[in-house]
Formats: C-alpha cells, structure tokens, sequence
C-alpha cells in the first residue's frame, strides 16, 4: 500500500477522517483484552474472536496506552508461569537425594516431561499473544524501546520458571538420566532432549550464551569428568588392556551418539575431550605396560584389531603417537636383543629357546635345518630373526598403525639400533647373502630369492659401517667366484647392481671388478688351451687358473701366499702357464694363490675307484703317497719338510685328509687331533657309496674367530684411516682454508654413507696430514691451510 | 452482496475466507490471497485456533465496505503482480484510489500489516 500513500496524501480533497467514538473506554479495553488473555492461557482461545482482541490492542496502542497494555500483558505472562510452576512442575520435583541411578531415573523423568510441557504450553499461549499484539509489537515497542513480546515472554519463562531450585532440579535430572544410561540403564532420551531443547533456545542476555550452555553444560562436563576418572581407575584394574581400549572405544561413541542425540552438538568435543583427559592421556604408559595384554603381547598375539585400536584411541591424544613409539621401540630394541644374545653364547647356536624370538615368519630356516656347525647358522639365524622381526612389525605398522609416519621412524631408529648394536652385523648380513646365494636358492624361484635380498638390503641400510659389510661381502663373495659355489649369475649380479643403487657406484666397483676378472680368466683359459694343443705335449692334467687384479680382491686372499713346494708335476705346469700369461702381457707379474686352488683327481683305492676332489694343498700331500705302498709311512715332519708348508695349515689339510669324514690317509696312532710324532699312510681299505667325492678343507670357522675378528678391525681401521685421509686431503684441496669445526663435519658428512668417523679420529688424521706438511695450522688455532 | 450468495457453499472450505466489513458487505477471497495481510493471516491461520480461524470468517467493523473493497481489490492486485517479471506491463494501481477513500484506506492499511 506504501505506493498509494504518497499520491494519497498530496490530495487537497482529502476529508479527515470521521473520529469515531471508541466502543469503550481504555479500560474496559483493557478488561476485556486480559480476559481474552486469560481465556487464552486457559486454552479456551477458539471461543475468541481474533479480531477483537486484535482491535484492542490495536485501539490501545492507538490511543497511546501502550504502557498499561505491555505491562498488563507481562503481567498476565508471568501469572500464568507461576501458575504453571505450582500446577506441573512441583509436584513433580524428585524426591529422592539418594539411591540409585536406576530409582532415580523415572522420577527425574517425570519432573523434565513436566518441564517440557510447561514450557509447550507458555510457547503454545505466546504464539497466539504475538499474534493478537502484533500491532504493538510493531508500533509501540521499537517506540518504547522494549522488548518484543515474544522475548518478552521468554525472559518471563526464563526468570520465574528457570531460577532455583527448578534449574537445579533440571541439571540435576538431566545429569541423573546420563549416568543411568553410562550405567547402562535405558532412558527416556526424548525426555532429556526435549528440555534440552528448551534451554537452548533461551539466552539470558541478547546474544549471550544460551541456558543450556551456561548452567548445564558446566555440569555436565563436571560430572563427566568425575564419572570418567572413576571409571578409568575401575576399568583399568578389571580389565586387560585389549578389553580396556575396547570399552574406551565405545566410551568415545556413545558420548559422541548422546552428545548427538540428546544433548547440543557442542558438547560433543568437550566430552570426547574429557574420555581423552581422563581415560587416555594418564593411563597411556599403563596400558602399553600392563602384563600379559599391553602392547607386547598384542604384538606377539598378532591382534591387528586391537592394536588399530590402540592406535586409533592414542592418536587422539598428544602425547599418545609419541608414547606408542617409544613403546613400540622399546619392544623392537628387546626383541632385537634377544636375538643377539643367542650369537654371544658362540658355540651350540641353539637358541632356539628363545621364548620372545619373533616366530619364523618365513623360510624355515635353511641353516637351522642343515645343522651347519655352529658359525653360519648362528648368523643366518640372527639375520632371519632381524628380517622376521622387521617383517612383522612392518606388517603391524602398516595394518595397524596406518602407516603413521612417525612410528615408522621410530621402528627404523629401533632396528638401526638394533643392528648397529651388534658389532658382527655387517658380517651376518653378508654371510647371510652369501648362505643364501650358495644353497638356499635352490628350490626356491627367482622371484622368492630377490624377496630374501630385497628384505636383506632393507636391513642394510641400516647398517652404518657399510665398508666392514663391503670388506666381509667381498671375501664371501671371492669365496664363492672361487671355488664356484655360487649358484646362480644372475642372483650375484642382481644383488650386486642392488648395492649399487644403495650405495653408489664406488662401493660396488671392486665387487664388479672381481667378476670382470672371472670373465677375463675364462678367456684366458681358453686361449691357453688352445696354445697347448698347438704343442706337441699333451699336458698330464688340466690346469686351469683364475686370475685375479690384486687390488680387487680380498686383502686376505690376495696377501703373501702361504707357502707350499708343489710335485714337479704340478709345478711345471705352473711354469708353462706362466710363460705363456707373461708372453700375452707383458710386464705382469703373477703370484700363485695356492690356498684357493682345488683339484679333482682319480684316486685307485682297493675297492673301486673314486673322484675326489681336495684343495691344491691336499693334492700336493696326496702326490706324496703316489708311488708309496700301502704299507709306507710318512712322518709329519717328512710331510712338513717336503711339502715346505706352515705347520697349522699342514695340520688342517691332513686332518680334512685323515681325521674327518672321508679317510685317505690313515693316521698313526688314530685320533682327532694332529701331533708333531703322528705318521700317515694311505689307506687303501677305503669304501664310500659315491662315486664322486669332495673333501672339504676343515673348514676355519664361517664366523670370524676372535683373531681374525681383530685383524678385521685392524684392516678396517686402517682403511678407514686412509679414507678419512683422502677425504680430508679432497676436502681441503678444494677450500684451501678451513676451520677445524667445519672441516670435521664435512668429513663426517661425506664419508656417512660409508661409516660413522669418530671425530677424534679425524682429528688424529689431520694431525698427521700436518706432520707429513699437507695442512698447516692456521696462527688462530683453529682453522687450517692446505699445502699443495 | 450477490457473490456472498454465490459462493455460499464454498464458504467455509479452505480454499476461500470472508471478510466482512463495518456496514455488513461481504467480500469472498482466496485463502492466500488473503494471507497477504499479517493480521489476516494470524487471524485465519489454523496454528493459532482463534474463532475466526475455525469459521473463516473475518470482521472487519472498523472499515467500509468501500475500503474493504479496495484492500481486497490491492490484494489480489498484489498476488498477480507481486511477482511478475520485468518484461511484463504491470498497470498502475494508484490510478484506481479514489481520493475520498484514501486517507482511511492508508490507516485500514496499517491495521491489516499490508
């Protein structure tokens, strides 16, 4: 209509209106309007006529008696509050302070129902009120500066039904039907919902906090968090911890579902935060810990739910991911242990007894099974635990743990603390790989091989003196190039190229060079054989040498050969190969390695005859018994004068002759062990079922002894000598000047791949590097300058 | 006075409401025709349960029938164009107020929350 207005009122013609005289007088008015109020509190509103109390109300405003209307109007509001206090509410108050939850519940029921409906009812007359005073609302109270009657009525509700003791009645109702159903009691959730509602949608000031949020939640946020302290307590001394986590878990859901359900949304967070505070957070380390059902046993049970469980309860709290590491790194480092404890009791190797050893996930062990004397089993035993180990905690990390970053490192950390702890890691790593390169590929299919090395370079890694793995995997991998145990090429070379993605192609250089050298000989042989046939005499036996580059092989195996007189016969061989090698290349020189050697000859025993196949060193002692009858002895002492041997090689070599398994030679007198006096005779009596045999050199054992430990290290340190010298030489030559604190570190950053250098003996090197005038202090002290 | 007649029958259905004004004319409309108006609205709604709601009946006995007239006559002029769309020629209600009329049709205006 606002359009017609304007237009209208320019209009001259315009009459004023007639001023009709009111139907009555203000306050017969208002006696008439509060009657209908009243009728209408008394649910009687369909006998009104609308439009009458409308006009009213209309009238009173019109007549500027705004003030009687709203006030009167307040007052009736507030009347029929009271009114509806004494009449539902009372009557329903609980009575019983004490007894129990389940007592309790329906009266406190009753008492919220009767809340409620009160509440519907003001709501239900505060409708028709808005409704009938809409007029005032819109002229009389943005004048007056009141409030709408609406939030009118509502402050009314709010003051004379919400005020104590029916507030405290109402939060303690509400907080006696949440316990029952924490206890497990089913209750009326409507009930609570219901009243809920009502507070809140009341606010005691304009944007301010609404009841609910001011007086209840508090409460109910107290009590929780007494509940749940409690709880935890009682949970934790009746429960294991699987079943613990578990009824925490639902803990979590039904608060979440009753926040949900039944209370504001917004008290869903703070109540999870509670269950986190009280049930989580100060009972963490307990769980983990508790005997029989923490994190130990899950993980030995392999209960991949409750350990996702565990994950899932600890990662909502803080301190949870980093207490579940260092529990789970806690755990590795003792199972680790464990495994390393079998090795120390050096021989036996039986630890199979270990009760916390991680159950043998894979492969049965091939070492176990063949009862390897002590040595290569102990290692392989304590790699496969390490790799059954990791495998399964891998397994439960990705399963479980979802693949949580950070437990992951700690696992990493605890494996390479694990590793790094055993001293001998690198060389059971490697005796490991070459157990497996020599026999356990057999029967198992390219691709389960490459598993086993994958998981083996897995490991590794986490070695940190990765040039004592490179020096003990060259020897084994020499061994097996040598005496052609390894079973397969390409196994060799694949784990070959898989060092060399991990560590680059300086560390697999030698290694590589050795196969090189494999292929070399191959041609020379043939070559060499073709050069025989030329000439006219045909040699007695085949000879066929390897040659190798000194400086890639093996230290041990390429140093000053242990000496040994050859028979004529295999010497001049020896000679003639050597003319022919040094015509080829000029200028080489070649050195026998005859320990490495070995030899299949065809030996006429009474019986039949058999293959043999003996070291070079056994064959030279059994050419000595050629042309001797069955009666004749040879003393030790002809055998060491003959043969120019060093005695405990000698000892070796005749024991694997005369005292082990297969008996060529027979000992005078019988026994174990070889003494100065013995005397040997060949032994023609002799009878095997086969017809081809190998005659092991005894072996020394596969693990290092103690000696050969030490000359290890030794080597090793003294490698690591001239590499920390080259690197700082390297270094310097490139800066000319440096201090000392930043050369240090460079050092050990560029050799980390290699090995952790302990500074003070960098600083050794430098030192050194000065007397031999590559470095000079600088006059400050502390830096240096390279001298080219 | 001769629609009242006619639409007799339909009087009480929900679909029409009856306002009548001060000098007894009776104006049928439809429901929500009417409902424009706040007062008319609270007055018929069936949520409040008022007599006038269970009778679809409205007095309006402060007003002519001259005005009622005019107010239902705006009303359903407002329920056509209220939504119409630019394109479409809306005709100009103002040229249908009669002067003599508009002073008391703005106050019954005020009353009915038009």
């Amino acid at each position: 209509m606002s359009t017609v207005a304007p237009g209208a009122r320019k209009k001259q013609k315009i009459r004023p209106i007639k001023k009709r005289a009111p139907d009555a007088s203000a306050p017969d008015t208002w006696t008439s309007l509060s009657n209908a109020i009243q009728e209408i509190h008394n649910h009687n509103a369909s006998n009104l006529s609308f439009e009458q109390n409308y006009r009213f109300a209309y009238q009173m405003v019109v007549q500027k008696q705004g003030d009687q209307l709203y006030n009167g109007v307040n007052s009736l509001v507030a009347t029929n509050i009271d009114k509806l206090v004494d009449a539902e509410v009372k009557p329903t108050f609980p009575t019983t302070v004490l007894g129990d939850a389940s007592q309790k519940s329906p009266e406190s029921e009753r008492f919220l129902k009767a809340v409620r409906s009160s509440w519907d009812d003001h709501i239900g007359g505060m409708t028709k009120l808005r409704d009938l005073l809409k007029y005032m609302d819109r002229v009389y109270v943005p004048a007056a500066g009141k409030l709408l009657i609406w939030d009118s009525g509502m402050k009314l509700f709010l003051e004379h039904m919400l005020k104590q003791p029916i507030l405290g009645h109402i939060i303690s109702a509400i907080l006696n039907q949440i316990e029952a159903e924490r206890e497990g009691y089913a209750i009326n959730r409507s009930a609570v919902k219901s009243c809920v509602d009502v507070l809140l949608q009341l606010q005691e000031a304009y944007d301010g906090p609404n009841v609910y949020q001011s007086s209840v939640e508090p409460e109910i946020i107290r009590s929780s968090r007494g509940y749940y302290t409690r709880e935890g307590d009682a949970l934790l001394d009746s429960c294991d911890a699987p079943e613990y986590l578990k009824k925490v878990e639902d803990r979590f859901a039904s608060e979440d579902d009753r926040a949900h359900h039944y209370l504001s949304r917004q008290t869903a967070t703070p109540l999870s935060q509670i269950l986190e505070e009280t049930l989580l957070t100060p009972h963490l380390t307990r769980v983990i810990a508790m005997p029989n059902s923490g994190l130990d046993n899950m993980l030995d049970m392999d209960q991949t739910d409750n350990l996702s469980r565990l994950y899932r309860l600890f990662s909502k709290v803080p301190e949870g991911i980093s207490t579940l590491k260092r529990a789970m790194k806690d755990s590795i480092l003792r199972r680790g242990t464990s495994l390393v404890q079998p090795t120390d009791m050096d021989d036996e190797g039986n630890g199979e007894g270990q009760p916390d050893a991680a159950p043998d996930v894979k492969g049965k062990g091939k070492g176990k099974a063949r009862a390897a004397p002590n040595g290569p089993s102990v290692a392989s035993k304590w790699v496969e635990g390490v790799l059954a180990l990791k495998d399964k905690f891998d397994d439960v990390w990705k399963k479980s743990f979802s693949s949580d970053r950070e437990i992951g490192t700690a696992c990493n950390e605890a494996f390479e603390n694990i590793i790094n702890k055993n001293p001998r890691a690198p060389e059971f790593i490697s005796l490991f790989i070459d157990e497996n390169l020599k026999k356990g590929l057999k029967g198992k299919s390219d691709q389960e091989v490459d598993i086993v090395l994958d998981k083996t370079i897995c490991i590794f890694r986490f070695i940190s003196d990765k040039d004592v793995f490179e020096r003990h995997y060259k020897t084994h991998l020499a061994k097996r190039l040598l005496q052609s145990r390894s079973v397969s090429d390409d196994a060799e070379r694949s784990m070959l190229s898989k060092l060399k993605v991990e560590c680059g192609f300086h560390f697999t250089q030698k290694l590589e060079g050795m196969f090189i050298d494999m292929k070399t000989s191959s041609d020379t042989m043939d070559a060499y054989r073709r050069h025989l046939s030329k000439l006219e005499s045909d040699p007695e036996f085949d000879l066929i040498v390897t040659i190798m580059t000194s400086n890639n092989w093996p230290n041990t195996l390429t140093q000053s050969p242990p000496p040994c007189r050859l028979p004529e016969s295999l010497s001049k061989a020896c000679t003639n190969f050597e003319h022919f090698y040094l015509a080829r290349h000029n200028g080489r020189r070649l050195t026998w390695q005859l320990g490495l050697g070995n030899a299949d000859i065809r030996v006429n025993f009474k019986s039949r005859k058999h293959d043999l196949n003996v070291s070079t060193f056994a064959l030279a002692i059994l050419l000595l018994f050629e042309n001797l009858g069955s009666d004749d002895f040879l003393t030790y002492e002809e055998l060491l004068s003959t043969t120019g041997m060093e005695e405990p090689e000698l000892k070796r070599q005749l024991q694997s002759l005369a005292c082990a398994k297969f008996k060529v030679l027979k000992k005078h007198p019988p026994g174990r062990e070889i003494d100065a006096g013995d005397s040997f005779s060949f032994n023609n009596d002799f009878t095997s079922p086969m017809q081809r045999i190998k005659i092991g050199t005894v072996a020394s054992s596969r693990v290092e002894n103690p000696d050969e430990q030490k000359e290890t290290q030794d080597r090793i340190d003294e490698e690591r000598r001239h590499q920390i010298e080259a690197c700082i030489v390297r270094i310097m030559k490139d800066r000319k000047h440096m201090l000392h604190n930043d050369l240090i570190n460079e050092v050990a950053r560029q050799l980390g791949g290699r090995f952790q250098p302990q500074p003070m003996s960098i600083k050794k090197r430098i030192e050194h590097l000065i007397e031999r005038d590559y470095l000079e202090r600088c006059e400050d002290r502390k830096s240096y300058n390279y001298l080219a | 006075m001769n629609n009242d007649v006619e639409m007799k029958n339909q009087e009480h259905s929900n679909e029409w409401v009856k306002i009548v004004s001060q000098d007894g004319f009776s104006f049928v409309i439809k429901r929500d025709v009417a409902s424009q108006s706040g007062t008319l609205k609270s007055m018929i709604g069936t949520g409040e349960g008022f007599a006038e709601a269970t009778s679809g009946v409205c007095n309006i006995p402060d007003y002519r029938g001259a005005v009622v007239e005019k107010l239902a006559e705006f009303m359903i002029y407002k329920k056509m164009y209220g939504h119409a769309s630019p394109p479409e020629v809306i005709p100009d209600f103002q040229e249908r107020i009669y002067p003599e009329i508009a002073l008391e049709l703005l106050m019954a205006a005020d009353y009915l929350e038009l």
